[in-house]
């Protein structure tokens, strides 16, 4: 008898559960159904609680102003988001507004027809258009074209502690000799000069970013960068790996760069053991609660003997884009101009401390001074270098980055890296066409 | 009672299940060997047929050969220390002067498993960090400071420290398959052993080990699977890194399909790992076949 019970009891779960799987598979027709509520599907990468919050309350706000739309927001972090909008972007259920960064992490959703084109909405409505600095809009564009909206633009500079500074009677150094005189004063009263961890190496990628900007002349860099025609064989290149080892080589780091995280880096930099840290303008806020007033920054210094553009700065904007397949682009269109206007953006300042590309959010009744005299850095740069990491063909930064970590360890050359990345851009031109 | 000889019968109620394996095991085996004969990525409808390009090109990639020789490393060591250490400890553990304090032991040499990879491997992080590690300042306690070093950030002993983390969680697994084998074996050979005058030592080597054979075969055969799938310890402690000495299999599978956009060349990888596993996993399951009917 009680045998039979169980085996009842087994087969009712079983059937259960198998509902359960089919039930699961037909769960797809939420978006736009029958009463005229459109529904958006909206992909950022901050989890955080500190700063999610920003989202969902515009969100709220949103929803109020436009009844018919609802917005359904996930939020992935930084690393894993890079995997799951590559698989979103092959699924019907893409997000109708997704996270990008720029340049080519961007292009490819373009390329491969995955991003609406926002040309004609920005010139439709040119007050939106000019609010949003050029250097933010622009690593958006392909082949003339909009295809992103900027949240944020970030400048990468290296943050100092003052007190160690005035005590060994330091100035922010303008130029790489001048700078190289700094970190071996620094070494040589005992600190440890500059805090860096790349056990990711996108970390050490932030350096090399500037560094081949300052090393390569413009279009020579440009042209590299496109996956159709790069090459990579300018000795400029070589160059900055060169400098970057050097660095390293000298002690100017902190000993187990490649075993430790960029987070640990900033915390030794608040804990006062290291005397400077290679930060982004997203982290200034943080920064200021580490160690608080006694912080100053500074971009990479000029290099005399590179042949870049003096006036260019390290960094990029982030920000939105709408899926080439979205049903509703209006909506979304309407949702990435609501996020972006004004009001919105000296909010974002507010509560995230982030670096707004809007004209005039970030200002001194809403920012630290240092955030606003890092935005006018950027406004005064010509352009900007944006990061290596996104901005080259992801099979060549492949090879770049993880070579970055054996050039520190001393495995390789910076010849023998270069060659590996001139091979890898040999092959990825072959098979762009 | 002719029900059970009906083979119609029979065949209708493992067809549920029949179907089932082949749907989600032999199914997506087949089409991973299909999807690895073109150059395609997630996001882009377009698929270029390559032919076995990618299979000429994956044993001529140093990389490959590199996550081979860490991945057959793994295995290797976790069967010497996690079959090998877990069956001692579960032996050491039955005798019958440590009964007393066996669910303490078992508890504790168990509790790894259970912890999430992802944390597991941010607190060994943590311990092998070279200047706030507890490692290294152990080892700086004792006197042994030339030993210390950047573990994970040092290509020489960035893939024992994994491998290393690995052993810590996953012996006390194989240590409690090991326990209940042994509480299986009738008290009585080890009685008359007894008799006979058998040491602890020739109790475990003539007893314990010939009767939980079966064990040891299976331990063996997941620890070694379980070397050719490792992923999820590369990836959170060093990505690979530095450089590409701690990649294996896994970690350069996902790398090639979810970052490089070239599935056909992860669906190639996947192929191979397959044909690895599966290879050795005969082999084996022969070898006890063998050891049996002798």
């Amino acid at each position: 008898m009680n045998k039979i019970k169980k085996s009842v009891v087994l087969m009712i779960l079983l059937a259960l559960t198998l509902i359960l799987f089919t039930a699961c598979g037909s769960d797809d027709k939420a978006s736009g159904s029958g009463d005229g509520v459109v529904e958006l599907k909206f992909l950022h990468k901050w989890p955080q609680p500190e700063y999610s919050v920003y989202f969902d309350d515009m969100i709220k706000k949103f929803e109020a102003e436009n009844e018919n739309i609802k917005i359904k927001v996930e939020a992935v972090g930084d690393e894993p988001i890079k995997d799951k909008l590559r698989i979103l972007m092959g699924t019907d259920t893409q997000p109708d507004i997704f996270f990008t960064w720029s340049g080519e992490f961007a292009t490819k959703f373009v390329k491969s027809g995955n991003s609406l084109d926002l040309t004609d909405a920005l010139n439709k409505n040119p007050q939106w258009k000019n609010s949003i600095m050029e250097a933010g809009l622009e690593p958006f564009t392909y082949e003339g074209k909009n295809y992103g909206i900027p949240l944020r633009i970030n400048g990468k500079f290296f943050v100092y502690n003052t007190e160690m500074f005035e005590k060994y009677n330091l100035e922010k150094p303008k130029t790489w000799d001048e700078f190289l005189v700094v970190l071996e004063t620094l070494k040589s009263n005992g600190i440890t000069p500059i805090g860096f961890g790349n056990i990711f190496p996108w970390a050490g990628s932030h350096y090399l970013t500037g560094l081949n900007q300052k090393f390569v002349p413009q279009e020579v860099r440009m042209k590299d960068y496109n996956p159709k025609t790069g090459e990579f064989t300018d000795p400029g290149y070589v160059k900055a790996l060169e400098y970057f080892k050097e660095l390293n080589d000298k002690g100017y780091f902190n000993s187990g760069v490649n075993s430790t995280e960029h987070n640990m880096a900033s915390e030794m930099f608040y804990g006062e053991q290291v005397a400077m840290v290679y930060v982004e303008l997203e982290e200034f806020s943080e920064m200021e609660e580490g160690l608080p007033g006694k912080w100053d920054f500074f971009a990479m210094p000029e290099i005399t003997e590179g042949k870049g553009n003096k006036n260019y700065l390290t960094g990029a904007p982030d920000g939105f884009m709408i899926s080439g397949k979205t049903k509703h682009p209006e909506e979304a269109i309407k949702f990435l101009e609501f996020l972006t206007n004004m009001e919105n953006s000296l909010e974002l300042v507010e509560v995230t401390g982030w670096p707004s590309p809007i004209i005039g959010a970030v200002s001194l009744d809403n920012s630290s001074e240092y955030l606003v005299e890092g935005m006018n850095a950027i406004a005064q740069a010509e352009g900007m270098a944006l990061w290596l990491d996104t901005d080259i063909h992801i099979k060549i930064s492949d090879v770049y980055l993880p070579n970055l970590q054996e050039l520190l360890n001393g495995t390789k050359t910076p010849e023998q890296i270069m060659k590996e990345v001139q091979d890898m851009a040999l092959e990825v031109q072959k098979e762009a066409e | 009672m002719n029900m059970y000889r009906n083979k119609k019968i029979a065949v209708f109620f493992m067809l549920p299940a029949v179907i089932f394996v082949v749907l989600f095991i032999y199914y997506p085996i087949i089409q991973n060997f299909f999807y690895s004969l073109f150059r395609w990525n997630s996001f882009s409808p377009d698929r270029v047929f390559v032919g076995l390009d990618y299979y000429r090109r994956l044993f001529k990639d140093p990389v490959f050969y590199i996550a081979l020789k860490n991945n057959a490393l793994y295995a290797f060591i976790s069967i010497i220390v996690q079959v090998g250490l877990g069956l001692v400890l579960a032996a050491i553990l039955e005798e019958k002067a440590f009964r007393k304090y066996q669910t303490f032991f078992r508890t504790t040499f168990f509790l790894p498993a259970v912890i999430s990879i992802t944390v597991v491997g941010l607190l060994w992080q943590l311990i092998y960090n070279p200047n706030i590690g507890l490692l290294n300042a152990a080892l700086k306690a004792i006197g042994l400071e030339n030993l210390t070093r950047a573990w994970l950030g040092d290509s020489k002993t960035a893939m024992l420290s994994v491998i290393a983390t690995s052993q810590w969680q996953y012996t006390g697994y194989i240590m409690i398959l090991f326990l209940i084998a042994i509480q299986k074996i009738p008290e009585e050979l080890y009685e008359s052993a007894m008799l006979d005058g058998a040491n602890a030592f020739s109790k475990f080597f003539y007893i314990t080990v010939p009767q939980v054979a079966d064990t040891i075969v299976v331990s063996m055969i997941i620890t070694m699977i379980g070397g050719f799938k490792v992923f999820d310890e590369v990836y959170v402690m060093t990505a690979g890194g530095p450089g590409r000495s701690t990649e294996v299999l896994a970690s350069y599978l996902y790398r090639s399909g979810f970052r490089n956009d070239e599935m056909g060349y992860a669906a190639t990888i996947a192929t191979i790992i397959f044909a690895i596993t599966f290879v050795t996993t005969l082999i084996q399951l022969k070898a006890s076949k063998a050891n049996k009917e002798e």
